[in-house]
């Protein structure tokens, strides 16, 4: 138990004086989440103000349109349109033959629309009436916050939970002789390797969740975006990520190539699936749910993003199971590749 | 050209990994133009992306289900709550109906009669709510002897207002070719600051070896001659990089290269392209680490990227994000790549930032190549 402990606080001070470590796992989400907020921050709280319509003085128009609680109505004569709809003063500009005018196309302008023709329909359907019809509403409506943005928020967490990756490729590469100086003297002594790399990943996944948290504080309190509900799942899925990252960094590790292409090859290949399941748009995420569904049910950043937000905004947890269990699958397998790889393994020089 | 040929030889010896970033940023730049076309505004009406289930089949279900098609798109949908609250939360859906059983019935008693998913939030709740309230409301007027005249309904419905544009800007002249460009060359001004810093940075990383450093400062080879070198080697690398992404749009796009203005796209991207280049030559001569270049690598392209409107156009980010964001010139690249112009004269100044840029990068990485030579 000892050497355990021993090995963990060796590697623990070993990833920590290793600068990049510390910049890509904590440094750099945080970075990230900052660009995000300010490209994103302002949009992703829609909020509907009433409608403005500009209309001739003393237009007949206007006691109609008076009616309407979500329209407010302005006079404005003809000559002071252009610079109206210029400072944003009016949406759209009714006249008194109901011709619409409008400077640009827009939801706004399509509800204007919609409420001036169906003063004309009403005319046309010729039918009498008392008004009363109108104020009936036929509609039961269920609220469901709209908020795509935040997938690009709920994948830059689960990308940054798959982050022990870096420190999986530094684990892998502290264990091979040929790869480096350390790794020689661990396999000319009787130190258990398993052992070793054990106490490596759990070092790994222990700073990770480090980080995780940290910048889940920062999310949570400076950029005051509030992203979990559900505490104890949203905990298992980012926990699974951190493993995974790690593993994965162990199955990079192994391979006998360049730490600087390692490294490469790992931001490569977390940002690409990250890029998939959103993070910089949640449109290319629609796009690859609606073309290739699979992969977004195969691509264990979609699966955590997709489960986070689930989860979180929807009061989901049907494909909660289902990425459990990719999740653990993948960890599975790449661990016993990385194991094959690994064991017995002697060098005939160095 | 000793040092010309090994930079050459150094790159060719990492040619997997350079293929292999080149490769997964070309499809990720794909992808993202690909779906611009489909982006952009439509002109005047706004239509809604809407699910319908229809559970009463009703002549009156399907008038009103009629009516709304013809009003927006219709989006598939499955009767699962949580799978509606999903497309609703994704913003793949602006609205889903659920027309009961018993609709007919509870139209006539004036109850509420359609269950509709949205976001009140958002004024797209506003316009669907309108549409169903109007179509039930005149359905209701025309109810006589037990049966709806939707006939009259649909008559009545055909009516509509005159709507007229005023013009500011040209914004509406866009073709789905243009936006493709738009996309594709602003998302590829991301790609390039991303694969130069990294794979030259990473060819680099073997010249900043100090074994061959020390080798290289007891040589006769002169200082200048060597930067200037390395400088053509980097040069070699970045515009193989900016070629394939070049060549690559214009063989997607082909014939249609003549409907937009082109050279705009060209001169921009190349010009872009030896600003970062700079860029890079001084980060390579600040830094030795090979990891601060990968993060620089990642941090410069994608935070210049998210404020300079590679990901979101210019005009929704914040007044402060944008000052920030004109201290790079990826800020004058994005803004020349959105404009609509017809000749580069129109854009000189935003090409003259980008350069003077280039030479202050250029300068300064000569500034800390000689200081790291005295040491």
């Amino acid at each position: 138990m000892s050497h355990f402990i021993r090995n963990c606080i060796y590697q623990g001070k070993n990833l920590f004086r290793e600068g990049s470590y510390t910049f890509w796992v904590i440094l750099y989400p945080i970075i990230l989440a900052t660009f995000f907020y300010a490209a994103f921050g302002g949009m992703m709280d829609p909020s509907f103000e009433d409608l403005k319509v500009g209309v001739e003085e003393n237009s007949g128009i206007t006691h109609v349109l008076e009616e309407i609680d979500f329209i407010n109505i302005y006079e404005v004569s003809k000559d002071e349109l252009v610079q109206k709809f210029e400072n944003d003063e009016i949406d759209a500009f009714v006249d008194d033959n109901l011709n619409l005018t409008v400077n640009k196309s827009g939801i706004n302008q399509t509800i204007i629309k919609e409420v001036v023709e169906q003063i004309k329909q009403t005319i046309k359907l010729n039918r009498p009436i008392d008004g009363s019809e109108f104020s009936v509403s036929y509609v039961l409506g269920r609220d469901q916050e709209s908020n795509s943005l935040t997938v690009i928020f709920y994948s830059l967490i689960a990308m940054v939970s798959t982050y022990g990756v870096f420190a999986g490729v530094e684990t892998a590469s502290l264990i091979q002789a040929n790869l480096s100086n350390i790794a020689i003297r661990i396999n000319s002594t009787p130190l258990k390797k398993q052992n070793f790399l054990i106490a490596g990943v759990m070092v790994s996944l222990l700073l990770n969740l480090f980080a995780n948290a940290a910048l889940l504080l920062f999310i949570n309190y400076i950029l005051k975006i509030h992203l979990f509900n559900n505490i104890k799942y949203s905990t298992i899925i980012i926990l699974l990520g951190n493993l995974f990252g790690v593993i994965l960094g162990i199955f990079i590790g192994v391979s006998n190539k360049k730490s600087s292409t390692k490294t490469l090859m790992a931001i490569a290949i977390t940002l690409l699936l990250s890029f998939f399941s959103g993070m910089m748009g949640p449109w290319i995420k629609v796009m690859i749910d609606k073309h290739v569904p699979f992969l977004s049910r195969v691509n264990p950043i979609s699966i955590m993003s997709n489960n986070l937000y689930r989860i979180n905004f929807l009061g989901s947890t049907k494909s909660l199971g289902e990425g459990v269990i990719i999740l653990i699958g993948y960890c599975i397998m790449l661990l016993f590749a990385s194991y094959l790889f690994l064991r017995r393994k002697s060098y005939d020089s160095i | 050209m000793t040092v010309y040929k090994y930079f050459i030889k150094v790159a060719l010896k990492n040619k997997w990994i350079i293929i292999m970033y080149i490769t997964i940023f070309f499809v990720m730049t794909l992808l993202n133009s690909t779906d611009a076309m489909k982006r952009e505004e439509s002109f005047v009406e706004t239509r809604l992306n809407i699910g319908i289930i229809d559970k009463s089949m009703s002549e009156l279900s399907s008038g009103l289900r009629e009516y709304l098609e013809k009003e927006n798109n219709i989006v598939d949908i499955l009767e699962d709550e949580e799978y509606i609250k999903e497309q609703i939360f994704l913003e793949i859906a602006d609205a889903v109906i659920i027309i009961p059983e018993d609709f007919d019935q509870k139209v006539v008693n004036k109850k509420e009669a359609i269950l509709i998913y949205k976001d009140d939030r958002k004024p797209q709740a506003l316009q669907i709510e309108n549409q169903v309230n109007k179509f039930l409301a005149f359905a209701n007027i025309t109810y006589k002897d037990g049966r709806f005249e939707l006939e009259d309904v649909k008559e009545a419905l055909n009516e509509s207002v005159e709507v007229q544009l005023l013009s500011s800007g040209d914004s509406y002249a866009r073709t789905g070719v243009d936006s493709w460009f738009r996309f594709y060359y602003k998302f590829t001004g991301y790609v390039i600051i991303g694969v130069y810093i990294a794979i030259i940075g990473l060819v680099m990383s073997d010249f900043r070896d100090k074994n061959v450093d020390n080798r290289r400062k007891i040589s006769s080879k002169r200082f200048l001659d060597f930067n200037k070198e390395m400088y053509l080697g980097q040069l070699t690398l970045a515009a193989a990089v900016t070629a394939v992404f070049i060549v690559a749009s214009m063989l997607i796009m082909g014939k249609k290269l003549g409907e937009v203005y082109y050279i705009k796209y060209l001169v921009n991207l190349i010009v872009f392209s030896f600003s970062i280049l700079c860029l890079t030559f001084l980060i390579s001569n600040i830094t030795r680490n090979k990891y601060a270049i990968t993060a620089l690598s990642t941090v410069l392209s994608l935070g210049t990227s998210f404020i300079s409107g590679v990901m979101v156009p210019q005009e929704l980010l914040g007044d402060k994000v944008l000052a920030i964001a004109k201290f790079f010139p990826m800020y004058y690249f994005v803004k020349i790549n959105d404009s609509m112009i017809k000749s580069l004269l129109e854009v000189r100044y935003e090409l003259f930032m980008q350069l003077l840029f280039a030479v202050v990068f250029l300068l300064i990485g000569l500034i800390f190549s000689k200081r790291a030579q005295k040491a």
